[in-house]
């Protein structure tokens, strides 16, 4: 409810600077809008979770002369020029979705695998959304693109900041296109802790208090398309995320990564 | 099997190649598609053109590429040639009979451009729908 809320009051305080703008005169439509129908999953490291199904993905993006929306990102670019392409950028931390999908268990084992005083209710704590502001850095070439990326909350959720990198390179033979991609992200200590931390009210039985420090993740993507016509495209996307240590060493985490996975039937608007 | 059929149907229409007919004329070009991008600006593509006719005749095949036909055959009612091309735009094949203003049967070849010169458009997203 609060993400929907902040993306509302995003979108009302971009109308009047979009409505702003000049029209531009190139062909190329500003919305980019997109229904991918399929299966495909993300996995939950978190102890006593669900993984997260896909079954619909849509992508609702548009991009104005400086001001943008992606998906839930709202963005203005301040500069655009053949090197790089920089913006500054409000979005919501993806780390939260994890704790949507728990589950509350009756247990007599403490996480580590111990007999619990008593048999307990347990459920991993939740966590809110952080409504995260920050820089992103654009570049590409022939050998590829490259973003750059530095978000700090902004919603005193966390209160802490995330620098983000992906190069990804795609290949196209007519119909068929691959692109694979690797980055790494840096949490620092406030953001791992907030989310992977265990707190001492949230304690008891099961777990132990947790502070999480700093952490590296790193992750790697393949995607595979195929265009069947000019609206119509088979995709395959594969996409594993390698939590840092300090979060997998939380009671609460009991997977290293995050692997997750689509096929589907892909349709532009 | 019966709940199948539908989807067998829809993907059979999506994966046809197109060919358009007038009464007694068809007309199949392949490929149909030419994707481009930065790298790869234009097509350079081979066409397998074939068409086919209930009545024997006089025909031509035409393309948006000039006024003259690309090739014409007399007393046939099948044919069938292959034509280089480097393709950057939309356009298209058609037949006609012995009136070269009448077009029997057209098919239209795309050109889609997949990349975008706004670097944003390819900016990753983290979200959870963010998958493909």
């Amino acid at each position: 409810m609060i993400y929907r809320l902040s993306l509302l009051a995003l979108l009302l305080a971009a109308q009047p600077a979009v409505a702003q703008e000049a029209p531009e005169e190139e062909e190329e439509s500003k919305w980019r809008l997109g229904a991918a129908l399929g299966y495909g999953e993300r996995s939950n490291p978190l102890v006593q979770s669900d993984d997260i199904p896909i079954v619909v993905d849509l992508d609702i993006a548009w991009f104005g002369e400086r001001w943008f929306f992606d998906n839930g990102d709202l963005g203005v670019t301040f500069a655009d020029n053949s090197a790089l392409t920089a913006s500054v950028v409000a979005r919501i931390n993806s780390d939260r979705v994890f704790f949507g999908k728990t589950d509350t268990r009756f247990i007599s084992l403490d996480l580590a695998g111990e007999p619990a005083s008593q048999i307990v209710e347990f459920k991993p704590p939740d966590r809110d959304y952080a409504l995260e502001l920050g820089i992103e850095m654009l570049t590409d070439g022939d050998w590829g693109m490259l973003q750059v990326n530095a978000f700090h909350d902004v919603s005193g959720t966390h209160e802490g900041y995330e620098l983000f990198a992906n190069y990804s390179r795609g290949w196209r033979n007519q119909r068929l296109y691959i692109e694979p991609s690797f980055g790494v992200s840096y949490k620092s200590d406030k953001l791992n802790n907030y989310y992977w931390g265990v707190t001492p009210d949230e304690a008891g039985d099961i777990v132990d208090p947790y502070e999480a420090s700093a952490g590296l993740n790193w992750h790697a993507r393949f995607m595979i398309g195929y265009q069947l016509n000019r609206d119509w495209s088979l995709s395959l996307v594969a996409e594993y995320e390698r939590l840092n240590d300090e979060a997998y060493a939380s009671p609460i985490v009991e997977e290293n990564g995050v692997f997750g996975w689509f096929a589907g039937l892909s349709r532009r608007f | 099997m019966r709940p199948l059929l539908p989807l067998i149907l829809f993907f059979t229409a999506l994966l046809a190649v197109p060919a358009a007919q007038a009464d007694d004329m068809s007309l199949t070009v392949k490929p149909v598609l030419c994707i481009t991008d930065k790298r790869n600006p234009s097509c350079d593509m081979s066409f397998l053109v074939m068409w086919q006719s209930l009545a024997t005749g006089y025909y031509c095949l035409f393309n948006d590429f000039g006024d003259a036909p690309v090739r014409c055959w007399s007393e046939e009612r099948e044919g069938r040639l292959t034509d280089e091309r480097n393709v950057q735009a939309d356009f298209s094949y058609w037949m006609t009979g012995t009136d070269p203003e009448a077009r029997l049967a057209q098919v239209d070849v795309e050109v889609l451009r997949m990349d975008s010169d706004d670097r944003r458009r390819k900016r990753r997203t983290r979200h959870v729908w963010d998958i493909n």
